[in-house]
């Protein structure tokens, strides 16, 4: 009998070790490559095969650091496995330009965006926009060569620029009719509608070499840019070494080594001094690592939850619309009822900013957004729109009860966080909220009808579009993601994409936000609410100086090197 | 104190380990809220006398998680193999009475389910189900008659070769008669027996499934869940989240293994002289 329990708890613990072994495939799967995937805080653990590389990879660096002497010239970075581009390092695959954007480093773009989101010039050299809007002619530099030797042509741009129209699935280019070549150093794009913010394309898309790309350039990539992919090796590591020819300047880092781990293996990995910058969120910032400081960088990271704005309706299936969010002024009353500092603090450790809008801080914002955390106003708005407290603390109108449930991405802890303090604050107002996990394939359908948690920021103004402008072809002629239409809101960001020049655009994507009458900032129609930018966390190791980084976009992966060639070592 | 005889100490742990199942139910059903409420300004905090098992990331107290943790796993795991033991009960009797073709399906069914790793199966039909509680429930139902179902069979096979039953076929008692009065006494120590040994295989089976991302969703406090989130926090020294639900599950399932073997001793008619 004492054996049998003996023999019984072994087992039972031993099949308690063999699923810990397995942990890594908690999230595996959720969201990738859909508009939005669960970067900041993916589940589970590390694989041994991780931990093992890169132990290798530091072998390797210590290597190059006896020869090199006492300046090191490469720098060995984490990534969340869901940075490693699935289909390969193809722009038309959403390499650098898909669902987070940043710089394509293998290749090179026309244009780049500076650390003020304006626009400056890569390998274009003077770029122009016909008056109606519907050609865009780019010169291009002639001394660029791709890293097989061949020189950088226009045809090679109108090349990439009609594969990615014809292929890419993740990005959109409908705005794009065609583009050719005018000469050897002069391409032009035809559009099919005006789109004044086409620069803000250019500075995403990398050129591809004409002459070298087939179906498997994204396992083999060449480029003109700052760096050669050397060696990728899939499910761990990718290696890329200094372009000795690219026509800029030299990078200073001529080795970047790309590790793709969860953050607890990447605080392992920081804690064996193994790498040199590694990817962390604000549960791990109170680590304290020798030899390694924190740093964080500004992001437009954002989280926020949608609230439908129509009354419930079903059409195919999918139930549009929230009967108690469809109240403006419940929504109003949500969005001054929350405390954004007080969740910053608790569930961020302080490492973020009060978000007002889905582009906080980039050219295009209107800070008109921005309220205060009035808990008293909220419910003054609750009581007049005859939101009643009911016995249970609950206020009630037409016995329906004040309530909705707020689903966030079950592999995302720091959702579910914001989630679980989004309810406990609005307890406090009388609105009851349940929180729910789900996952990505149910997630899209359910929010038509119920918030859910989304985290965005682009370096773009199209997300405003994607989020707020109404779709012809989606459900009942509303938003895409969520159920909204406002005329006046469509309209200026019709006319912001017609604009001449990127300054006027700007201004018309302010105004989509709030004109003085209305808009979808706290006095207009709210039909989101914005929490939080999410910072960057990253342990790095000390004597690296990481360049200043421009504000990062939603994806907590490759925007960290998209200047890693202005690193350097003390 | 007198030394207690192997049928009372067997007694005493059928009844220690009934006790301690029914208290973390009933403490479970109670204290649903208390297990998912966060409270950020208690966060991380190493167990102590308030939280004798401290507290998450959230600020949910590990004890109140536990608890009802444990307890929907005991009450997802009785229902799956109780519905388990049912199926088991219905094809074991058919394979062993219709004939032999029936016989010979219900046993290739048997075989073919055994042969595939009980967990692939769960994963596969929990995620064609939905995931959910009703994916996990029904996942692990049908998954695990088959030793069950096979024990039955050979039983019945058995019975119906004995002389006292092909007496009461020759005195033209009814099938029913036989079946109600002459098989069903035999048939139910085994069964009730085979139904409880069946809860640690259904328990650590929900668990794990839900521990890998297949289970239940994510706020629901599962002892899967909870031992998943926990890992990702090893790393930063927090042992107390993974280590009290860890050891409490395997106390839970060592109990209803206990149970069970407790429950077959007592039913077998030689425990009686003891």
């Amino acid at each position: 009998m004492r054996r049998t329990i003996m023999a019984m708890i072994c087992a039972a613990s031993l099949a308690a070790g063999l699923l810990t072994g397995c942990g890594q495939s908690g999230g595996a799967g959720e969201g990738s490559g859909k508009t939005d995937s669960p970067a900041t805080e993916a589940g589970g653990s590390s694989e041994a095969g991780t931990g093992s590389e890169a132990g290798s990879v530091a072998e390797d660096s210590s290597v190059s650091k006896a020869a090199a002497g006492d300046a090191r010239e490469d720098v060995v970075v984490t990534m969340p496995v869901t940075s490693e581009p699935e289909s390969g390092f193809d722009p038309a695959y959403g390499w650098g330009a898909g669902e987070h954007v940043h710089e394509p480093l293998i290749q090179s773009t026309l244009v780049v965006t500076n650390k003020e989101l304006q626009i400056e010039k890569d390998l274009a050299t003077e770029y122009s926009v016909s008056d109606d809007g519907m050609t865009w002619t780019v010169k291009i530099r002639d001394d660029a060569r791709f890293t097989d030797g061949e020189p950088v042509t226009a045809a090679d741009v109108a090349f990439t620029y009609n594969n990615c129209k014809e292929k890419s699935s993740v990005n959109d280019f409908t705005m794009l009719e065609s583009a050719a070549a005018v000469d050897d150093t002069t391409v032009e794009f035809k559009m099919t509608k005006p789109y004044a913010i086409w620069p803000y394309t250019m500075a995403i898309v990398g050129i591809v070499p004409e002459h070298a790309y087939d179906e498997n350039y994204g396992q083999h990539p060449i480029g003109s840019g700052r760096y050669i992919m050397k060696q990728w090796d899939k499910g761990q590591q990718v290696i890329f070494e200094a372009n000795p020819n690219y026509y800029g300047e030299a990078p200073g880092i001529k080795k970047v080594t790309v590790l793709f781990m969860e953050e607890d293996a990447a605080l392992a990995a920081a804690l064996a001094g193994q790498v040199d910058v590694a990817h962390t969120a604000a549960s791990y910032s109170d680590q304290a690592i020798d030899g390694y400081s924190l740093y964080r960088v500004d992001t437009v990271d954002n989280r926020g939850f949608n609230l439908p704005c129509f009354m419930p309706e079903e059409k195919d299936g999918i139930t549009y619309g929230n009967a108690f969010t469809s109240d403006v002024k419940v929504r109003r009353a949500i969005n001054i009822g929350i405390d954004r500092q007080e969740m910053i603090d608790h569930v961020l450790n302080g490492y973020g900013t009060a978000a007002y809008s889905v582009c906080d801080k980039l050219p295009w914002y209107n800070s008109a957004a921005e309220v205060a955390y009035d808990p008293e106003g909220a419910k003054r708005l609750l009581d007049e729109a005859g939101w009643t407290e009911g016995a249970d603390g609950i206020r009630e109108k037409d016995g329906q009860k004040a309530a909705f449930t707020l689903m966030f991405s079950s592999s995302d802890s720091v959702r579910q966080a914001l989630a679980e303090d989004t309810a406990n604050q609005l307890k406090e107002l009388g609105i009851e909220v349940t929180t729910e996990g789900v996952g990505w394939d149910v997630a899209y359908d359910r929010a038509q009808a119920e918030p859910l948690v989304w985290g965005w920021g682009a370096h773009s103004p199209m997300e405003l579009y994607n989020i707020y402008h109404t779709l012809p072809d989606s459900g009942i002629g509303q938003a895409g993601y969520s159920p909204y239409a406002n005329e006046a809101v469509d309209r200026y960001m019709d006319q912001a994409l017609e604009s001449g020049s990127l300054e006027e655009s700007y201004e018309l994507w302010q105004k989509a936000q709030w004109d003085g009458t209305t808009g979808i900032t706290q006095e207009g129609d709210i039909p989101w609410i914005w929490l939080c930018n999410v910072d960057h966390l990253y342990f790095v190791r000390d004597g690296l100086k990481v360049a200043d980084q421009k504000i990062h976009p939603h994806g907590h992966g490759w925007s960290i090197v998209n200047n890693v060639d202005q690193w350097g070592w003390e | 104190m007198r030394k207690l005889n192997r049928r009372q100490r067997l007694l005493l742990g059928l009844a220690f380990s009934a006790a301690f199942l029914i208290i973390v139910c009933v403490w479970g059903i109670l204290g649903a809220e208390a297990a998912r409420a966060t409270d950020f300004s208690r966060k991380n905090i190493p167990p102590c006398l308030q939280y004798p098992f401290g507290t998450d990331w959230l600020g949910r107290d590990m004890l109140a998680r536990t608890v009802k943790g444990l307890s929907m796993s005991i009450l997802i795991g009785i229902t799956a193999a109780a519905v388990s033991a049912v199926i088991a009960l219905l094809l074991g009797i058919a394979s062993a009475t219709m004939g032999r073709a029936v016989d010979s399906v219900v046993s290739f069914v048997i075989d073919l389910i055994m042969g595939v790793p009980h967990i692939l199966l769960l994963i596969l039909i929990s995620v064609a189900l939905g995931k959910g509680l009703k994916g996990v429930i029904i996942g692990v139902a049908v998954t695990h008659w088959p030793s069950l179902a096979r024990l039955i069979r050979a039983e019945v096979l058995q019975l119906k070769e004995m002389p006292y039953i092909k007496i009461a076929v020759k005195l033209g008692k009814s099938r029913w008669h036989i079946a109600v009065k002459h098989m069903l006494p035999h048939l139910l120590p085994q069964f009730i027996v085979g139904l409880v040994l069946l809860f640690p295989h259904a328990i650590l089976h929900e668990s794990s499934i839900t521990f890998l991302g297949f289970g239940l969703s994510t706020e629901q406090p599962a002892i899967g869940i909870v031992l998943s989130e926990a890992m990702k926090y090893l790393a930063t020294g927090k042992w107390w989240l993974a280590l009290f639900p860890g050891l409490f599950l395997v106390i839970t399932v060592a109990l209803f293994y206990i149970l069970g073997q407790s429950l077959r001793k007592l039913l077998d008619p030689g425990s009686v002289h003891q």
